[in-house]
């Protein structure tokens, strides 16, 4: 009868059906935990890779830029301008500040970056209207007419032409950016940087961190060194920065999340074994009463190890759809990597077997008069 | 006659340390060909543990087990072999497999014996008519009454056509007229398919269809 296990499996459909979803959920609770960690790592290099830079410089014993408080005076500019490594007139001033803009009367998490447009640091085009007014960095007077402009990530839903406010001034979308967060996505909002210098930094001349392109002649960390000898400014390299943020802003504050993750991978091992194992378990009398008319050990394991197998692989398919379903669904970027669900799919899917296969083989040892009375 | 059964020393213990239940002490027990013999005796004695070790459910702790004159040796021997080609069980709940129809019951036996698939479904179809259930073919557990379970489980039992049935107690779940009935149901088959039967009761009604009575007390047989 070689859908035996299927006839049984149909008459026990709810605690099947039951089973499958015990493994489903927290098939997709880890993929769904390790997608956060992995969408949170790419947000974190995504804004710092696009700006192009090789070279990010903060105030000295800031630990590097994004990291500690800096701020750091504009006349460093010329310096480095001037420097021995870099491409001519590449450095540029950045602001990077986190900032709560009322968004259409919610005050909403944000950060403001300010740079000089066409310069490095942010984007130099627009998907959709335009980008903000430049104002002439260097000539720049605070009673300059420059306008309070803004280019903000489309996530944000923001209409061009809508007014935001940002502390106490209204700022105008003028134009839309392509996936451009920050970590926990948090949308950036380009503007200006003498705008956002008035803005969040009281009008002083000062900036976080500037940024600037090493000729391609000179090996980067060579460069990044030699100017992180000076005793004013700490420099960091491309990877160095995104190593930094990743550690600052992932790393550490997910460190009990990661050993949630651990736990859950723990916990769900043993549950989803301990499920399929007690799922065998009380299959003692039915295995006693086949084995009691002539079914041979490999016969009642082949059956157990069908349908412990069946019920998995469901278990675990389902799981990785639903997780990537509830992945799109989320109200933060989540990431999950095609090989690390692969690699819980199968570890899953063997834990499964195994600990079915290990309550199977303690049934079939014993006297089928033993198993039959559920007695083991 | 030939016994077709037979346990010598049979012994089986249950529990450890204080706690050690001797249910079966070596006893000493023959079972003729093509007879009805009944074991009897108080709850607890022995007599369930006796027919299972008997028909190769339960393994000996001591004692020897021939069936056919051959030696059984449970540590060398494939038992599920035994046990589907020369026995039949009927147990006491019946132990039917709930997913399964009667017929499929009865058919399960003879898959596991590698029996055809058309000539399992002829032959459950056969048993399943000699016992009565002609209208019950595709009826599952829960749809049949006490009697008509254990009419499916005789049935089951005589699918692979075996030397010796052993049944637990099969009147224990019938009200009176379902054991009367059954009791004529098994005088039937056992002339039509010359096999030997074993029944554990503790019935004193059924006493008048056995052709030997063994009597168990505390784990031995004291009369017979």
């Amino acid at each position: 009868m070689k859908t035996l296990f299927l006839k049984d499996m149909r008459y026990r459909q709810a605690r099947v059906v039951l089973t499958a979803l015990g493994i489903t959920v927290l098939i997709s609770l880890i993929l769904l935990l390790g997608g956060i960690m992995n969408g949170m790592r790419i947000q974190a290099r995504q804004y710092v890779e696009s700006t192009g830079a090789d070279l990010w410089i903060s105030a000295e014993g800031s630990g590097g830029a994004f990291i500690g408080f800096s701020l750091v005076i504009e006349e460093y500019m010329a310096f480095l301008n001037a420097g021995q490594g870099l491409v001519p007139d590449s450095a540029s001033p950045l602001v990077f500040a986190q900032a709560r803009p009322n968004v259409r009367g919610k005050s909403t998490k944000a950060i403001v970056v300010g740079y000089k447009l066409g310069k490095l640091g942010g984007p130099k085009r627009a998907i959709e209207g335009r980008m903000f007014t430049p104002s002439n960095f260097e000539d720049y007077r605070p009673e300059d007419p420059v306008p309070y402009e803004v280019v903000v990530d489309e996530k944000m839903g923001l209409e061009i032409g809508e007014q935001i406010t940002l502390g106490d001034e209204k700022v105008r979308v003028v134009g839309k950016t392509e996936s451009l967060m920050f970590v926990l996505d948090t949308p950036l909002l380009f503007m200006d940087v003498r705008i956002a210098q008035k803005l969040l930094l009281g009008n002083t001349p000062h900036v976080n961190m500037m940024v600037a392109k090493v000729n391609e002649n000179f090996p980067v960390p060579e460069v990044a060194t030699q100017y992180d000898e000076f005793e004013t400014i700490e420099t960091r390299t491309l990877k160095q920065t995104v190593g930094n943020i990743i550690e600052y802003y992932v790393d550490e504050p997910m460190k009990a999340v990661q050993f949630l993750r651990v736990m859950l991978w723990l916990a769900a091992g043993i549950l989803v074994g301990m499920i399929t194992y007690v799922t065998m378990l009380e299959k003692t009398q039915e295995i006693g009463v086949l084995k009691a008319i002539g079914a041979a050990n490999r016969y009642v394991m082949a059956l157990l190890l069908k349908q412990v197998a069946l019920m998995s692989a469901v278990g675990v398919i389902l799981g990785l759809i639903l997780s990537y379903i509830f992945a799109t669904a989320a109200p933060i970027f989540v990431a999950i990597h095609f090989l690390e669900s692969v690699i819980v799919v199968c570890i899953s899917f063997v834990v499964c077997c195994g600990s079915g296969y290990l309550a199977a083989r303690k049934v079939i040892a014993v006297d089928p008069m033993i198993a039959f009375r559920g007695e083991i | 006659m030939t016994a077709i059964v037979e346990g010598n020393g049979l012994t089986k213990r249950f529990g450890t340390g204080d706690a050690t239940v001797v249910a079966v002490d070596a006893v000493d027990v023959a079972i003729q060909e093509s007879e009805l013999v009944m074991i009897m005796g108080d709850s607890g004695c022995g007599k369930t543990t006796l027919i299972s070790l008997l028909g190769c459910i339960l393994t000996p702790d001591a004692g020897q087990i021939r069936i056919e004159g051959e030696a059984i040796d449970p540590a060398a021997q494939d038992m599920s072999v035994i046990r589907r080609e020369k026995i039949g069980f009927v147990f006491q709940l019946f132990h039917l497999l709930p997913y399964l129809t009667a017929l499929e019951n009865v058919m399960i036996a003879m898959d596991l014996a590698r029996t055809k698939t058309d000539a399992a479904e002829n032959r459950a179809m056969e048993l399943l008519t000699q016992v009565g259930l002609s209208e019950r073919f595709h009826h599952r557990p829960a749809q049949l009454s006490g009697g008509e379970k254990q009419r499916v489980s005789f049935a089951r039992a005589l699918a692979n056509r075996p030397k010796v049935i052993f049944a637990d107690e099969p009147t224990a779940n019938l009200d009176s007229r379902q054991s009367d009935n059954l009791m004529s149901l098994i005088q039937e088959l056992r002339q039509e398919h010359q096999t030997t039967v074993a029944i554990v009761t503790h019935h004193e009604g059924l006493k008048k269809n056995a052709d030997r009575i063994i009597q168990m007390k505390d784990g031995r047989i004291f009369g017979e």
